[in-house]
């Protein structure tokens, strides 16, 4: 393993700094402002002394600059604040949400990577035929449907017409479900969301394989080793699957940190309670604390990400070392 | 030949991964649709409503969006958020069918001659959720509390309160600085009681974090159960004053948009939906078993905006020729299928008893383009555009994108405007943005960013006529939510003395002159007051009682005809 | 049966490709086709009411109506220009932003490549929803915007891939022995490295376009878009929130603008898929 240069760690460092501190400009800059979200609906019936003060207890009325200090101190102590609306512990809402959004993510991050490499490297390997196009095609039609749309169908036919699945939800609301009925409820739930985000994820994991199956097949190594009389399937998966991974595992480890971010169309269309939904609910009201902690969060996961990518490359594809 | 994999076997797989999934399920939990043990009532109707213990009545309701801990300062929404804070909490009256305020938890309200002081007494025999008693000092607390604690809503009601004396026993006198004919309306009917051995305590409620174990009311129902975004569970309170409630648990789930919460009331997963139903799915949702609507008028408004400050809306020939150019026939018939009440250009809704018979709206476009002619606004080149000040009257009208039938609105007003020669451009922006652009700060003070909006108000705006001066007084201290930047001297003048008049005769006068003046000063033009609809499955429960302006979410719904007002 | 002969021995055969993006080619060339002819072949303006709102098909109107009596087989006709432009510029920027990045970066891995990857990196890990409403209120709502703020937004994750691949390239033989052979830089990129990147390069455009029309789908789909824009995804915007997915009008509302999208999206990758063929044909 390529260790960890000064380089590096300083490189990450200042994309962490430029990111954290724009998650801190970014709700400021956006028009309207948190004031409806702090006084509640009511806020017109408000008088302009009453107004001042809402907005002096939760800070808003400091220097920008001494707002920017506190945030970053706050960031420094892991501390996430209040949320403005709910006045509730931030980290406490992340860790509700959290779990869900994984569950339907991850899930259907699993699955669409064993089906995606799986595919894709068939398909690679059978790069022209008819299995290869049809398999191609097929995964291009999938790619284009928009998120949504199948969302709304697979309610309308398994909730609605079938009532196999429910509509919305992570668990029954009030049940009394215990250990295996309370699994067996949220796998109910969770079906339908993970098949959506299965569809849709499996064509990016297929078409990345596929691509770098195709590039690594067209090399001069390869040529080399067929030349040189090495049998179909051992060049096949000693050395061009070997050598293909690492896009693949660079575009999974991207997506899965992406989940930090919550699925925002498929929570909303299934009701779900991901972070997808508190993000969009934070971003609609204006919620700074909630906007800024899980900005945070998410920017957290894709530097990791990025940083096990970046330790896994040259693992994973021999052929390239950076000096 | 080779073997073609194609797109259906790949659907076929994905089918097996599903399955796969499934089978980990409880087996027993094959279907949603009645695997709820809560909800097995589906038998005869009649049994659903008398609550009996070995079958006991569960609703449950769509919402969309989450209202937090739901407690006098924490409840998110003023629709249907506060209604469910009225689940557990009392007011000192409680509207009726018609929309009137009756006793509830004051069983005697008198006013002396000028509507200066109202006197109560409360009843004695209501009591909190843990078993105190609810008392006097209960009101006297929770009035001041809310004086000196803002919360916007109740605060507000109660500007204008110089003094609460505890009378006797059970007795209450509310003193006011001015006559307030609708003291009972906005104030007695408004704010919820709250118990003072909780609340003495907080000195600071935005600060604090509540939880369900602060939520300590009196009203028909207790909150057991939250968890956010996700629902609520109300169990109803067996010791209620006005007798127990014909519901025994309300379930309210919240939905992240009414598609969904749609979607499960037609697969039956939801008894019920709190919000409104849209107006092409009333006829489509009452045809389906055992779904049934409650449908009625409600206060709500729809109406075009403009900023009357500055040229050339300042101009009222401008304002007037708009208004004529606007069909709102069209718009209730096309965006509405029907469901909705023309606006009158008076502002009062025409099923209020205020309403002036002789304001009616008008469609005249002909008209519209002579009065522009007649003012010189003339297009002078000729493209179909007019000109003001060498300037062509084109403007954005702004709209807020997350409501579709408001956006619908925009474009149809902007093809009728410019069928009169006022070129409009639909802009539609984020909910947060255009409120911005409207009503910047949510205070009129900070002036007004936008030419021509669209823009609604809630009911309670419209359920209490006298306070028509809020939207039209030019001094920003009475007409705080004069959004358009309107001025008119006599309308000034028979608003501000409106809000002080204790005669109801004259009052009505006055109310009556004043929709004649706003009708031909056009301080907005109103489109229309869209019709409450609302979904139910009658299997579960069919007692839904239609509070005129209010729709159908209230306690009054969950109470046994014997409980109600 | 030449044909079929030559197919046999040659294993592969070029013709099923050049078939294939020839079909792609009529796709995408019959929605070109369909986007600027639209004023002669939609039977209405898709912005008059022509109708009642809410109508199934009839001979007047073949798709019916929508929400407020517009002709739907007219919107969808004219979708086509809102759709196509979006999706094709928006994937244009990001093509151009995308593979000059990761060339560059991955050909100069060391203070150039740390630079723009930084850069990458803090652009992939803002969210997308706030810089998107701040794009849009800044921006005002306007198709330009729309291809601009998707542009920007999608090209950062290509060229990352974009980059590990050049970065691979850049280690091997030919590039490695021209640089010795002290051939300039540019050479090396033009010769060796645009040409092996340009499959992965088309592969991204292919998904750039329809991440596109997609994304502007999303984008109307939660509000972020403008919905008065008569393009597939707010026809879509219109069905989901006058409620048509669940009733009987999901079959003439629903359904068209869906599959108009996949068609398009299917016609582009069918086209690049025989571009790949002749760009690379070693492999």
């Amino acid at each position: 393993m390529r260790p960890l240069g000064l380089r590096n760690i300083f490189r990450y460092l200042a994309v962490f700094v430029v990111a954290v501190s724009l998650n801190f400009m970014l709700p400021r800059l956006m028009p309207g402002n948190p004031l409806a979200l702090l006084a509640g609906v009511d806020v017109g019936l408000m008088t302009p002394a009453e107004r001042a003060e809402v907005i002096e207890a939760v800070g808003l009325d400091a220097p920008l600059i001494q707002q920017f200090i506190d945030y970053w101190w706050s960031v420094l102590r892991l501390d996430l604040g209040f949320s403005f609306r709910s006045e509730r512990q931030i980290s406490e809402m992340i860790m509700e949400r959290l779990p869900w959004t994984l569950l339907i993510t991850v899930g259907s991050l699993a699955v669409s990577a064993v089906v995606g490499i799986v595919l894709g490297g068939f398909s690679a390997w059978r790069r022209g035929k008819k299995s290869d196009l049809s398999l191609l095609t097929g995964m291009i039609s999938l790619q284009s449907l928009p998120s949504f749309w199948l969302g709304m169908l697979l309610i309308s036919v398994f909730s609605v017409q079938l009532g196999w699945f429910p509509s919305f939800g992570a668990v029954t609301p009030a049940s009394d479900f215990e250990g295996w009925g309370h699994i067996g409820d949220i796998a109910k739930h969770a079906i339908l969301p993970i098949v959506t985000l299965t569809v849709l994820s499996i064509p990016g994991v297929y078409l990345t394989m596929r691509y770098a199956m195709l590039e690594v097949l067209g090399s001069d190594f390869i040529r080399t080793a067929r030349a040189k009389g090495a049998s179909e399937a051992r060049v096949l998966f000693g050395h061009v699957a070997r050598n293909a991974i690492a896009p693949v595992v660079t575009f999974l480890a991207i997506r899965f940190a992406f989940a930090f971010g919550g699925s925002v169309i498929i929570e909303t269309v299934f009701s779900y309670p991901g972070l997808g939904r508190l993000i969009f609910e934070a971003v609609s009201g204006r919620d700074y604390p909630v906007m800024q902690a899980t900005f945070l969060v998410f920017t957290v996961a894709v530097l990791v990400a990025n940083l096990v990518a970046d330790l896994l490359y040259p693992i994973l594809d021999p052929r390239m070392r950076v000096r | 030949m080779k073997k073609r994999l194609s797109i259906p076997i790949l659907i076929a797989c994905l089918t097996l991964v599903a399955a796969a999934c499934s089978s980990e399920s409880d087996p027993t939990t094959t279907t949603v649709t009645g695997g709820d043990p809560t909800t097995t009532l589906a038998g005869d109707p009649t049994t659903t409503t008398a609550a009996t213990p070995a079958e006991p009545v569960v609703v449950r309701a769509a919402i969309t969006g989450d209202e937090d801990t739901i407690n006098p300062y924490t409840y998110i929404s003023g629709f249907p958020g506060w209604n469910l804070l009225m689940m557990q909490y009392d007011t000192l009256m409680q509207l009726d069918a018609d929309g009137v305020p009756q006793p509830w938890l004051a069983d005697t309200i008198s006013a002396n001659g000028d509507l200066t002081e109202y006197t109560l007494t409360i009843v004695d025999n209501a009591s909190w959720h843990d078993g105190t008693p609810l008392t006097v000092d209960d009101v006297k607390f929770s009035l001041d509390y809310f004086i000196e604690k803002a919360t916007g809503r109740f605060s507000r009601d109660l500007r204008g309160v110089v003094a609460i004396a505890v009378s006797g026993d059970n007795g209450i006198v509310i003193s006011l600085a001015a006559p307030n004919p609708a003291f009972d309306l906005v104030a007695l009917a408004d704010i919820p009681i709250i118990p003072r051995h909780i609340w003495e305590g907080i000195d600071d409620p935005g600060e604090r974090a509540f939880d369900i174990s602060t939520n300590v009311g009196s009203g028909p129902f207790m909150m057991t159960e939250y968890e956010s975004d996700q629902f609520y569970r109300f169990v109803s309170n067996p010791d209620y004053f006005r007798g127990v409630p014909a519901v025994d648990e309300l379930v309210v789930i919240v939905f992240a948009d009414d598609a969904g919460a749609l979607a499960a009331i037609r697969s039956g997963e939801v008894d019920v939906s709190f919000e409104r139903v849209s107006p092409e799915q009333i006829a489509l949702l009452d045809a389906q078993d055992p779904l049934d609507i409650s449908q009625g008028p409600e206060f709500t408004t729809q109406m075009i905006n403009f900023d009357a400050s500055k040229a050339p809306f300042s101009d009222v020939v401008v304002r007037q020729a708009m208004s004529l150019a606007i069909d709102s026939q069209d718009i209730v018939d096309t965006v509405y299928l029907g469901a909705a009440t023309v606006g009158s250009p008076g502002w009062v809704h025409p099923g209020k008893p205020a309403y002036n018979p002789a304001v009616e709206a008008t469609f005249d476009p002909a008209a519209a383009n002579a009065l522009l002619e007649g003012a010189g606004y003339i297009d002078t080149d000729g493209d179909g555009i007019r000109e003001f000040g060498g300037e062509p009257m084109s403007f954005d009208m702004i709209t807020n994108s997350s409501d579709s039938l408001r956006l619908r609105i925009a474009e149809l007003t902007a093809a009728m405007l410019g069928d009169v020669g006022i070129e409009i451009t639909v802009v539609s922006v984020e909910t947060a943005t255009w409120e911005e652009a409207v009503w910047p700060g949510f205070d009129i003070n900070n002036g007004r960013n936008y030419d021509i909006a669209v823009w609604g108000w809630s009911a309670p705006v419209q359920a209490n006529t006298i306070r028509i001066a809020d939207l039209v007084n030019s001094d920003p201290g009475i007409g705080f939510l004069n959004l358009t930047g309107f001025s008119n001297a006599e309308v000034d003048a028979i608003s501000s003395q409106l809000l002080t008049e204790a005669d109801p005769a004259t009052s009505q006068q006055l109310i009556g002159d004043l929709q004649v003046l706003l009708a031909d000063q056009v301080p907005f033009v109103l489109l229309a007051y869209p019709d409450g609809a609302y979904v139910y499955n009658s299997e579960v429960y069919a007692d839904w009682e239609f509070i005129a302006g209010q729709g159908i979410v209230s306690k009054v719904s969950l109470l046994p005809a014997s409980a109600r007002p | 049966m030449k044909l079929l002969n030559r197919k046999r021995t040659k294993k592969r055969s070029p013709k099923v490709a050049n078939r294939l993006g020839m079909l792609g080619g009529g796709m995408v060339l019959f929605l070109v086709v369909m986007a600027i002819g639209a004023p002669w072949f939609a039977p209405y303006d898709p912005t008059e009411r022509v109708g009642l709102p809410f109508q199934p098909p009839s001979a007047a109107h073949l798709l019916g109506t929508n929400d407020v009596g517009q002709d739907l087989l007219s919107e969808l006709i004219y979708g086509a220009r809102v759709s196509l432009t979006v999706g094709i510029v928006a994937a244009l920027v990001a093509l151009v932003l995308g593979t000059s990045v990761g060339v560059l970066a991955g050909y100069y891995p060391k203070r150039l490549g740390r630079f723009l990857m930084q850069g990458v990196d803090v652009i992939l890990i803002l969210p997308f929803l706030p810089l998107l409403i701040i794009l849009a209120a800044y921006l005002g709502r306007s198709l330009l915007n729309t291809i601009v703020v998707i542009g920007v937004l999608i090209w950062a994750g290509p060229s990352r891939i974009i980059r590990s691949q050049v970065l691979s390239l850049r280690s091997r033989e030919y590039v490695l022995a021209s640089r010795t052979m002290g051939a300039p830089d540019r050479w090396a990129i033009m010769r060796h490295v645009l040409p092996r990147t340009a499959l992965l390069a088309t592969g991204t455009f292919v998904r750039a376009v329809s991440t596109a029309i997609l994304l502007e789908a999303a984008l109307s789909f939660l509000g972020l878009g403008d919905p008065l824009q008569k393009s597939w995804g707010s026809i879509l915007f219109w069905a989901q929130s006058r409620g048509a997915f669940l009733t009987p009008a999901w079959k003439w509302w629903v359904l068209p603008p869906g599959i108009m999208i996949m068609v398009a999206s299917l016609g582009f990758a069918l086209v690049a898929f025989a571009m790949e063929e002749r760009i690379n044909p070693r492999l």
